[in-house]
Parts: structure tokens; sequence; C-alpha cells
């Protein structure tokens, strides 16, 4: 089973010398965030993760959730290690001190989170689930509700979950059937099945907090007649004091591929008493708020995963010793050389590394302009974070965690036949890794999202808050000599980027299937470009500190900028060319071909 | 007694200086005629005119205006019944527009039988009041002399006039003053039959009480009845219960009583009038409409804060308004037929009103009119419908109304039955198109003299050259009209493209060029959501591509060896305008709004304009002050505060037009004026220009203009981006670095106008103008 370390250093270097966290100390939290404490925080999580919940990442998915009539065990060690994670206040880290929340950056939580995906992604299920319910309540819930419902969450006391899917519906919720009848009390009386609910029933918490989906008998046909429920597990009383069991109950969990440990629930509603959150028929919007945070918290777990293969497979590709280097023998002493002096190993390693570290800055980038969303004085600086993240939300969930698939994958071929076995723990990376590309929206519904709702948002201002700062550096990053090597390839993606923006916003427009057609290539071109970009921003730092003691660490930066602009960047032009050859490739060959 | 039949009218008098009498008075003075403005003398009044100058006054001061200029105004005399009846004799039409009461019409036409001038016209406005008794026991002189022209309200903006003649009216008389009301006052003729309501007012009053009884019936709100009886239907957007609100609600139940009191017993309309208690008591309430205080929707200000409401048609209570959701609204853009067949209520409400008005319309003939065209041409002119009846029935499908008529059991016209044997009411037969008439046979559809219509020439043949945006026709003679098709007739790359190439072909196989098009608009200007799109994505070289190339296809324009003539209607703004600014000549319909608006949108003009309007500020006379300055500050006062002119008579005022372009008053006739008047410039030798040479101020000018501009933002009467504009487009007007010891060409106006252009686009507030006016239409101040 492959040992973790937190990357504390790499975290240190986005959050410190890339994104400079300190020059935000005039928002609210950024304050409270001095570099002394956010390192005291990063280590402290990093002890925990690699401590106490790496340990438990595969017995948890030897073990799996136990099922026994409505009851839900968690795997040995689960609960023990909950206890501590709440106890340690890190469930509200980036909550609001009103509700016993340390109100730390958004950003900072996010580098926390990554450290609990790399280290057991299902046991980071729970209080992930607990977070989103957190963030709809905090948004839409009445103060009455706020007041009861988030103090427990934040603590952990109480958990949370997601109640959408039903069996007829995944990704389109306008299908859902499950009913809330008011009642003369102004309380509703949920009936419905719901699928899928990770984290819906299980012995972590005294108590459960369902946000359930759902149709008044009044409502609209379609997306625009669902509701928002807040529907506890126990009725507790204005004291949030655990009281009557609710009418609703665990049918079962799944047998599923990854994320073992992590209990997903069919959830039987029988009546069970709730209260609307919002207002009525206004679920959807509700529920994308929630949403939104939820997706970019996915593309954290696909950076976790991909952490964590990186690291598995460069220690055995430097202790595992086959075969002698094409170059000459490197390790004349030993019987063979160390698979990591062979070039394709490298290719691997430097592939999981190199996307790992920009999709890293990414990621914490799409978290700092969330916080200036939330916090920024001036409103049109909110509003232009808020844009950014909307714009980089989808690709965020979509590359980061097709990225993790993909860096779990090159660490079993690292391991080679010892990957495939489940002794080494590499396997069950993939497994893990397979659902965040799935849930919360498909990743082609996020390029879809992409496509076709971020992009014509205001005729492309979404877009302009990501072309005009990327353009205007990369500008000027490719007037500094030692800079060049890495803004000018960037500046041929950017520009096939902007060449494949137009295409699609002309071809989209006359024909929407053209869009749909050309969404998965599109997003992974604006991604790759994105990444670029982040990549030139750490070399310029890199580039700036080689007169350092850390000499060996920024020169290790540059090395990933290259292997980077050398090896992956490209691939936009691939992209840019498999776009822009249209549909018809798919959509003309006729159904009975199929 | 000698006719004066063939006499052009010179001089007119309207009697009744109410809404409708000053209109047409103010309509007749925009044609340029002198009018006489006459009403009764108010009781014990000093000034005994007072009647006729307030509403002079209130002429000045109407929103739409009904005046096209102030040099119109000053055309209006006003005078009194009492002491100026002598002033008629030197008067060639005078227009009957008082009170609709028999007694008071019959007493002052006896007393014009002696003042006015033999041979003169005189007309009734009624849209009540039968003809016949209108003229009875009147003098066979006055007689033949005597017409209804029926105007709709407000008379410059309204096209249709309905002209109505009696057995004893001189047909001569009919044709002349038929013949003033289109060429001068810019009016589509429809001559209608002494019968209630003549044609417009016949079908389209059947039309809005369907719309209010069918929408009771079904238990519509009013929102979801107006989301179907506007756009859907092909009508205006506000339905029938905003539209109630726009007319006011008093005046449906006086057409209502006075229609169903001539109507002959049996009429359809009879059957679907009825009470309309909730009415009453609104009109009771001084709910009267928007003029009152509110109408089926109104504007609640209580709290401060405006909430638009929308009264229950059950209860009569109001509440917020909430907009309709219908599928069949949306099933409209499939076409009529798949409207009146969606099974909801919008649907059924749908089939209702338009089956019962489109079978009322098809039973009136001949009744009311002597051919489909008058009444197509009416319901589309005097109610603003997409379509008249009989087009729509040929969109439904003539044999298909039919049927469905049939099905539910419902009296099938015979000449609906005569269309759905012959396929449909018209039909286009070697390139003309043709109406049904009822012996079941097709004739063409006549124009008049002068009348020449780009959609007749495109049911005729092919375009020369076409693309996405733009189609250049031949129209004959010689001569090329381009036509601009884009959504709202943008210009974009397309268009362009199809401007160059049209030069080519023209400069190589024809005599000149028009520009023109029949949408509503000339062109609303450059395609903005292309350029804000491309900037937001950073795609600089492209925008400056386009510029540049904006500025030498409109050059190409300028310097083309042939005629180019600009035939606008409608709007011509920004990138619109300035096509025309570079054009040999411009024949504007009067209806034409121009104007360089991009300081709107936080641009500068950058296709030419800036230069073009420094040429037209030139000095033009002696009397105009000499030196760099006076043309700078005009242009840029003209484009600063982005000045749309009004009308092709205020647009001259501002020199968008030159003195010797030409105005057409009738839309119908503007093409064949500009075809014209390309025509003569070539008989005349056209000559492209010579390049300008301007002497401009550059910088100590810019200063100038910084002066005043700081001065308005002290004020807080401009923002601080506004000065950035503001400032940008001083750079270009005044030259740059030139000096005024010195001339510079166009060229280098265009340049600094383009740079100007470049980097006002690269700021936020400018971004977010244009993504404002694009998302809602209107300006945002930020």
């Amino acid at each position: 089973m492959p040992a973790y370390e937190a990357p504390l250093r790499d975290i240190r270097f986005v959050l410190n010398e890339v994104l400079r966290i300190d020059t935000f100390s005039n928002l609210p939290g950024f304050a409270d965030a001095t570099p002394d404490v956010v390192d005291a925080i990063l280590e402290e999580a990093a002890k925990f993760c690699s401590g106490e919940l790496q340990p438990l990442n595969q017995s948890g998915d030897e073990e799996g959730c136990h099922f026994d009539d409505g009851k839900v065990t968690t795997p040995k060690g689960f609960k023990e290690a909950y206890a501590k994670f709440a106890e340690a206040g890190w469930i509200g880290l980036p909550c609001d001190p009103a509700y016993g929340g340390q109100g730390l950056p958004k950003v900072i939580n996010f580098a926390v989170e990554e450290m609990v995906c790399s280290a057991n992604l299902s046991f980071g299920m729970y209080p992930g689930l607990s977070n989103g319910a957190y963030n709809a309540l905090h948004l839409h819930g009445t103060e009455e509700q706020k007041k009861l419902y988030l103090p427990k969450l934040v603590s952990g006391q109480w958990s949370g979950t997601m109640c959408l899917t039903e069996p007829q519906c995944g990704t389109d919720l306008g299908l859902i059937k499950t009913r809330a009848e008011p009642q003369a009390d102004g309380s509703y009386r949920i009936t419905g099945t719901k699928i899928f609910i990770s984290a819906g029933e299980h012995d972590l918490t005294e108590n459960i907090v369902h946000l359930v989906l759902a149709r008044l008998p009044d409502a609209p046909a379609g997306i625009r007649g669902i509701s928002l429920f807040v529907c506890p597990k126990f009725l507790p009383d204005a004291a949030g004091k655990v009281g009557e069991r609710n009418k609703l109950a665990c049918g079962a969990i799944e047998k599923k591929m990854g994320i073992k440990a992590s209990a997903t629930c069919v959830m039987n509603f029988d009546g069970a008493q709730a209260w609307l959150v919002g207002q009525k028929h206004k679920g959807m919007s509700a529920m994308f708020t929630m949403m939104n945070f939820a997706r970019l918290a996915v593309g954290i777990q696909g950076l976790g995963v991909a952490e964590a293969a990186y690291q598995g497979a460069v220690t055995y590709a430097k202790e595992r010793l086959q075969m002698r280097s094409l170059g000459g023998v490197k390790a004349p002493d030993k019987p063979a050389d160390p698979i990591i002096v062979h070039p394709d190993v490298r290719r691997m390693l430097l592939t999981q590394r190199s996307i790992t570290e920009a999709c890293r800055a990414l990621a914490y980038w799409a978290g700092m302009e969330l916080d200036i969303a939330a916090h920024h004085p001036e409103a049109e600086r909110r509003q232009a974070a808020d844009d950014l993240v909307a714009l980089l939300t989808p690709i965020v969930k979509a590359y980061l965690t097709d990225h993790g698939s993909l860096a779990a994958n090159l660490g079993v071929q690292v391991f080679g036949g010892h990957g495939f076995i489940r002794d080494w723990g590499m396997e069950q990376l993939i497994r893990d890794a397979r659902i965040t590309q799935i849930y919360e929206g498909t990743n082609g519904i996020q390029a879809l999202d992409l496509v076709g709702r971020k992009l014509s948002v205001g005729t492309g201002r979404l877009l302009r808050r990501f072309f005009h700062p990327v353009t205007a550096y990369l500008e000027t990053a490719a007037a500094k000599p030692a800079l060049a090597e890495f803004a000018l390839p960037t500046i041929k993606a950017m520009a096939k980027l902007q060449q494949a923006t137009a295409w699609l916003a002309q071809a989209g427009l006359k024909d929407p299937e053209e869009a749909g057609a050309a969404a998965h290539d599109y997003l992974r071109l604006f991604a790759l470009v994105a990444l670029g970009y982040m990549w030139c921003r750490m070399a310029e730092v890199a580039l700036s500190k080689q007169e350092s003691e850390e000499r060996a660490f920024y020169q290790a930066k540059l090395a990933g900028a290259r292997f980077f602009m050398a090896k992956v960047i490209p691939e936009t032009n691939l992209l840019f060319t498999t776009m822009t050859s249209g549909k018809n490739a798919m959509m003309a060959v006729p159904d009975d071909y199929f | 007694m000698a006719a004066k039949t063939g006499v052009p009218i010179r001089k007119a008098c309207v009697i009744g200086a109410g809404v409708m009498g000053s209109g047409i008075a103010a309509q007749i003075a925009n044609a340029g005629i002198p009018v006489l403005l006459l009403d009764i003398v108010p009781k014990e009044a000093t000034n005994r005119n007072a009647i006729a100058e307030g509403a002079i006054a209130k002429l000045l001061k109407a929103d739409p205006a009904p005046l096209m200029s102030s040099a119109a105004a000053k055309l209006i005399t006003p005078g009194n019944i009492d002491d100026d009846l002598d002033k008629l004799a030197d008067i060639d039409w005078i227009v009957e527009a008082v009170i609709e009461k028999i007694e008071i019409k019959q007493s002052l036409y006896r007393k014009l039988i002696d003042k006015r001038q033999p041979g003169s016209i005189v007309s009734s406005n009624t849209s009540t009041i039968p003809l016949a008794q209108l003229t009875e026991g009147l003098p066979e002189a006055f007689a033949r002399d005597f017409c209804i022209t029926h105007f709709f309200n407000p008379p410059r903006y309204m096209r249709l006039l309905e002209v109505v003649g009696g057995p004893k009216t001189d047909p001569a008389q009919i044709a002349r003053i038929a013949a003033f009301g289109d060429i001068a006052l810019g009016k589509t003729i429809v001559r209608g039959k002494d019968t209630p309501g003549f044609v417009a007012n016949r079908i389209g009053v059947y039309w809005m009480q369907a719309a209010v009884i069918h929408a009771l019936d079904l238990g519509l709100t009013v929102e979801m009845a107006d989301a179907i009886m506007g756009r859907p239907i092909g009508a205006p957007k506000t339905g029938i219960f905003a539209l109630l609100d726009l007319v006011g609600l008093d005046l449906m139940p006086h057409v209502d009583a006075s229609l169903a009191a001539s109507l002959p017993a049996g009429d359809p309309y009879l059957s679907i009038r009825r009470d309309f208690p909730l009415l009453t008591k609104m009109i009771a309430d001084g709910y009267t409409g928007r003029k009152g205080k509110g109408g089926f929707y109104r504007l609640n200000t209580e709290g401060g804060k405006k909430v638009k409401e929308s009264i229950n048609l059950k209860t009569g209570a109001y509440a917020p308004s909430t907009a309709a959701r219908l599928e069949s609204a949306d099933a409209a853009k499939g076409g009529l037929r798949a409207l009146v067949t969606h099974a909801d209520a919008g649907g059924q409400y749908a089939w209702r009103v338009l089956s019962g008005m489109l079978s009322y319309a098809a039973s009136l003939m001949p009744a009311i009119a002597d051919d489909i065209v008058a009444v197509d041409q009416a319901i589309r002119t005097g109610f603003n419908f997409k379509r008249g009846p009989f087009e729509m029935i040929d969109e439904l499908g003539a044999a298909w109304f039919a049927d469905a008529l049939r099905k539910e059991n419902r009296p099938v016209p015979d000449f609906l039955e005569t269309a759905a044997r012959a396929g449909s009411f018209y039909k286009v037969e070697n390139g003309r198109l043709q109406h049904l008439g009822l012996d079941g046979s097709y004739r063409p559809v006549e124009r008049a003299d002068g009348v020449l219509l780009l959609r007749d020439i495109k049911l005729a043949g092919k375009p020369i050259l076409k693309n996405g945006s733009a189609s250049l026709w031949d129209i004959g003679d010689g001569v090329a009209c381009l036509e601009f098709h884009s959504k709202m007739n943008a210009i974009d790359p397309d268009t362009l493209t199809l401007i160059k190439q049209s030069l080519d072909h023209v400069g190589k196989n024809m005599k000149a060029l028009v520009l023109h098009n029949e949408a509503d608009n000339f062109s609303v200007g450059a395609n903005i959501g292309l350029a804000l799109f491309a900037a937001n994505i950073a795609m600089w070289p492209m925008i400056d591509d386009l510029i540049g190339q904006g500025i030498a296809v409109y050059k190409a324009i300028k310097y083309a060896p042939f005629p180019v003539v600009g035939a606008p209607s409608g709007m011509a703004l920004g990138g619109g305008c300035e096509v025309l600014l570079h054009c040999s000549a411009i024949q504007a319909h009067a209806e034409t709004y121009i104007g360089l608006v991009e300081v709107g949108v936080g641009l500068i003009p950058g296709w030419g304009g800036c230069a073009e309007m420094l040429i037209r500020y030139q000095p033009q006379s002696a009397k105009e002050p000499k030196g760099p300055m006076p043309p700078v500050a005009l242009a840029f006062e003209t484009i600063s505060l982005a000045k749309v002119a009004k009308s092709a008579a205020e647009a001259k005022q501002l020199r968008f037009l030159r003195r010797d372009d030409g105005i057409t008053m009738n839309r119908d006739r503007l093409l064949a004026d500009a075809k014209a008047k390309a025509l003569a410039l070539v008989a005349a030798g056209h000559q492209p220009p010579k390049p300008a040479e301007l002497r401009l101020p550059g910088p100590s000018g810019k200063t100038a203009l910084t002066l005043a501009v700081d001065g308005f933002v002290a004020q807080g009467k401009a923002l601080a981006h506004d000065r950035t504009v503001s400032l940008t487009l001083a750079e270009a007007l005044t030259g740059g670095t030139t000096d005024m010891t010195e001339t510079i060409g166009e060229d280098q106006v265009n340049k600094l106008a383009k740079q100007g252009f470049m980097s006002l686009l690269r700021t936020e507030p400018t971004l977010a103008r244009m993504e404002h006016m694009l998302s809602t239409g209107k300006p945002l101040r930020n």
C-alpha cells in the first residue's frame, strides 16, 4: 500500500508564491490567514491525513460498508477517525464564524480537501456532503433553519446529504417524482424514493440532515416545478435536541466499483416531515448554488487521486529494478537499473506530475476567486470573480477528474503486474477515481455546460474574465527572454483556443448539435490553455528564485513546465482539428448503424 | 362650377383641433403644405383662437412627435370658425374632424357652402357616420366634392388612410385626394365603401371584441391573452389588453356602440358583443388605461418600488404581473396553423379569435371593398398586423381552414369556398403576385405609378449576388439595389463583402447602385454582438481587420465611378448611418431615424463617420463661422451626444442629409424615387468627389473640448467613462497631432478613429455597455 506524504511544499508554493494570498489580507478571513497560521493548518491537516485517514483507505475499501435492516455501519476505524476529524474542527474550517466555523478562506480549505482526497477519498465523502448541505442552507435557508442546522453541521455532530437522483432521473432532474404535501403547520410531508445518496445513512453522527428535491402538488411540469426541502433523520426540537425518528429509511446500499467505504444509499421517504428551503419551485437554482461548490470539490477529488497515484508510482519507479538504461548502465552496483531511468516510465511520471501541479494551481486559483467573489469590497470585482469561477467550474470538474483517472491508470502501469493486484493499493485509485468523472454532472454534461451555457452568458462576458488577463499576461511574459520559452507555446495554444471559441460561437449558434459534438474537445482544449497559463506563472516565480537555497525545488518546477510545454500542451492542436471537423462523423451515422 | 380636379392641393384647412384634427394638420404640414387649423371660439374667451393654439402647443410637446421638424410647425396657422371662414377662399382641401355628431357636422358643412372655393375638396374624418347621412340635404355641388378621409391615430405614424366616396362624389375628386394622400402625405390609400366601420375598423373591432370575449370565456389571464394575441398571430406585441390600455379603455364602448348601431341585422359582430362589467367599472373608476390610473396593467409605485401589476379578469383585483408561459406561443414560430391547432389554452384561444375574424372578413367581400388587396392593406397599415386576414387564411391554408370550420359545423363563407377550390387567395404566377377575385379568377396585384417594390422584384427573379447578410438585385434600367437582410440588418463581415462585390459588379455591368431594403429598419449598425464576443475572447487583430475592412468598403462606395444612392427608411444608426454618409446622394423616407449612436455603447464611429461629419459640417455659406474649430465642435456635439434625427427633415438640420438629398413621404415610392435620383446623377455625368482636405485644430482643439467635457463631468452630467469616450472622440475629430497650418486627409481621421475605437474596446465599461445594449436594448449608464 503506497505511502502518502502531503505535498506541503508544492501547496505552499501555489498559495504563497503564485497566487500570493498574502496580498488579499483586506478580505474577511484572509487577515487571520497569516502565513504562520496557514502553515500550521496545512501541517496539521497533512499529519491527520497521513496518520489517520490514509491507513484506513485500503482497509475501508476491503471491508466496505455494512447494511443490516436499515442500519449502515461504516468500516472499522471510520467512526473514530470521523470523531477526531470533527473534534479538530476540520469540517468548519471555511464556515461562517456565526455558526461556529473558523471563517478561513475557501482556498485554504481546497488545500485541506486535496489532502483528504489523496489519503482517503471515501472518508472525504462524509464531511464533503455536510459541506454541501451547509452551503445550501447558509445561502437559502431561513434564519430559523440556519440557527437550527448550521452549528450542528459545522461541528460535525450532524452530517448532510443531497437527495437529487431518483431511479428514473439522474442528469435530467425535470423528471423528479418525489412529492411534497403541504401541512397545516407550514411543514411538508415528503414521499418518494431517492437513489445513489452518498452518506444517506451511517453510524458516524447522531443525526443526518437530508436536503431533498421534490415536487409540490401545484408545481409546473419539468425543471421549473422543483422545490428544495430540509428533512432530518431525527426531528430536532428548537434547541437542536434530537427527538423522534422521521419517516424515512435507508432501503439498501449499493455494491460499487469504488469508494466502497462511502455508503451509497437508497433512501425511502414515507411521508417524512420536511421544511421548504428557499422559494417554492425554485429548488433547482438553490440546488445549483450548492452544486457549483460541489463540482469544484469533485475536481479537487480528481486532483487528490492524481497526487496519490503519482506518489505511489514515483516511489515504486525509484525502487523497482528492471532492465538497463538505454543510455548506458545507471546503477552498476545493482542487478538492474531502477525503472525510472526508462523514457516511457518518465513519460508517465511527468505526465502525472506536470498536469497535477498545474491542476492544483488552477483549482486553487478558482478557490481564490471564490473568496473574492464572496468578500471583495468592490461589486465589480466580485462580479468578475463570480464570472470567472462560473467559467472555470466545468473545466475544473471535468478536466481534473479526467486527469485523476488518467493519473491513476498511469500509476498502475508504472507498477506493471503489481499495479494490477490489490496488495499495492494502486488499482483502488482507479476504482475510486472513476466515480468522480460521473457524479455532480458527468463530464459530458460539464462540457455541455461550458459550451451551451457559460460561453453565451453576456455574449462572452465570462470568457472575458479569462481571456483578457491571460492574453495580457502572456503578451508581457513573451517579452521576457527567460519566460518566453513557456509563454510562446501557451500563446500558440491560446490562439487555437480563440479560434476554436469563435468557431464554436458561430457553428453552435446555427446548429446546437455542432456545439454538442465539439464540447468535449473544446473543454479539454480550454483546460490545457488554462494549465499552460498556470505553468507560465509558476515558471515565472521559479525563474525569480534561482538564487534561493531551494534552487533544486524551483529547477524541478521549470522541468515540469518544460515537459508540459513540450509534451502536453501540443495536444491543443489535435483537439482543435478534431473539434472543428464538425459533427457529421457522429451525427450523420444512421441510428440503425448502432 | 368648374371643378379644379387637376389642380394639386397647395393649401389645406383642418376644422376641429382635437387629437385627430391637429394630428392631421401636423401631417399636412409635414408634407410642406400650409394648413389652417380651426376650432370653435371658447365661451367668454379673450383669445378667440385658444383651442387651435393650444392644440399646436400640444403638438410640439407630444411624444412620439406628430411634427417632423420645427419648420413644419410654422406651416400651421391657428384660427376659429367664427372669424376665419373667409380664409377658405384659397383652400384646396378642407378636412372636417369635429365631434361625431351628425347635426354638428351638417351645420358646419352648411357654413362652408358659401365660403369654400369652388372645386375644393371637403372631407370628413368620421369613423362611424355613413357618408350618405353626412351629405343628406346638402347641395349637389357640395356632395360632388365631398368624401370621407379616415385617418388612423396617430396620423403621422399610422400609414392607413381610408378614402370613401358616395354615389354623388366626383371620381376625379376622389382620385385627386387619393393621390395627395399617397404622394404628399405618404399614406397607404384604401378605397372603402360607405359601410359601417369602412374596412379596417369593421374587421379590426371584430378582432378586438373577439379577443376580449374569448379570453374571458377561456378563463385566460391578461398576460396569457396578450402572449397569444401579439406577435404569435402577427399583431403588435401589445396583444389585446395592453393595446386597450394604450388606446384608452373608454374608446372601446364608443366604437362598439356606434358600430353595432349601424350594422345590418344578422351581422356576426352583433353575436359576439356583450356586456363586460369589469370594463365598465374600470372606466367608471378612472382606470381608462395609460392615460388614466392604469388599465388591465398598471405600475404600482406604492412602497417606493415600481411593480408591474395586472388585473384579474374574474375578480378585478390587481396582483404582480407574471409572465405567461404557453407552449402554443412558441409553437407559433412554426406557423399560424401550428398555433391554432395547439391543444393548450393559447392555441384554443388563437383558433377561436382567428377563425371568427378571418371568416368574418371573407364573408364581407365584396360588401366592404372591391378586392382582398385593399382589405389586407387596411389591416396591415391600420392595425399594424404583419399580415391581413386573407394573407392569414393563406398561411393556414384556405382549404384546411374551410374544412376546419365545417368540422365545427360553422358556416363557410362563399368566397372562402372559392379560395379553397382555387387553392389560395394569393399566388405567384410568372413572377407576379396575383390575387383572387370573387369570380374565382386571379388577377395581378396592381401597383400605382411610381411605386417600385423590392418584394415584387424578388418574386420575379433571382439576385445577382447573395450571401447570408445581403443581396444584390437588378431593378431595371441599369440600376442595382443592394438589400441588407441580416438580423436587424446589422452590418457584419458578410454585408461588407457583398457591398464590395456589388461595387465591382455595378462598376463593370451597370450604371448605378441603390442601397435599400424593406425591413422595418434600414440598419441598426454594426453587429456589436460579434464585436463584443471577439473582444471578450481578446481577438484584437480580427476586430482591427474588421474595422479596416469597413473603412475600405465604405471608402469604395464614396469613390465609386458611378452614383450610389442610399434609400433608408426607419432606423439607420451607427454603421448603418455611416454607410449612408458615404453615398453620392440620399433619398430618404420621411420616417428615417438616423444617427451616430456609438457612444451609447462606449465606442466612437470607426467606419468613417467622424471624417464624413467633419466634411458635412464645413461652412456651407458665408454666414457660417470660419476656422477649423466650428465643424469640429458641431461634429463633436452631434456624435458625443449620440443625436438621432427623429425624421428625415431633422436629419437635414443635423446634416446627416445634405441639402440636395431627397425625402419621400410614401415608403412604397422610396425605391422608385431613389432609382430616379440615381439615373439623374448618371445623366448629369456623375463624378466621384475629390478627397477632402481637412484643416483641423489639433491638440489645442482637443484641449478646448476637454475643458467642455470636464465641465459636464463636474456638473454631474457626464460620467468618468463618458469623459474617456468623449476625449477619444475629440482626439479623432481634432486630427491628433495636426495643427491648423496643415491639412490632413480623411484617411488620417479614419486611422485616429480606428485607434480610438480599439482602445475603447479594451475598457471594461465599454464592454459592459455593449453587453447591456445587447441584452436589454437600452444604454447602460456606467
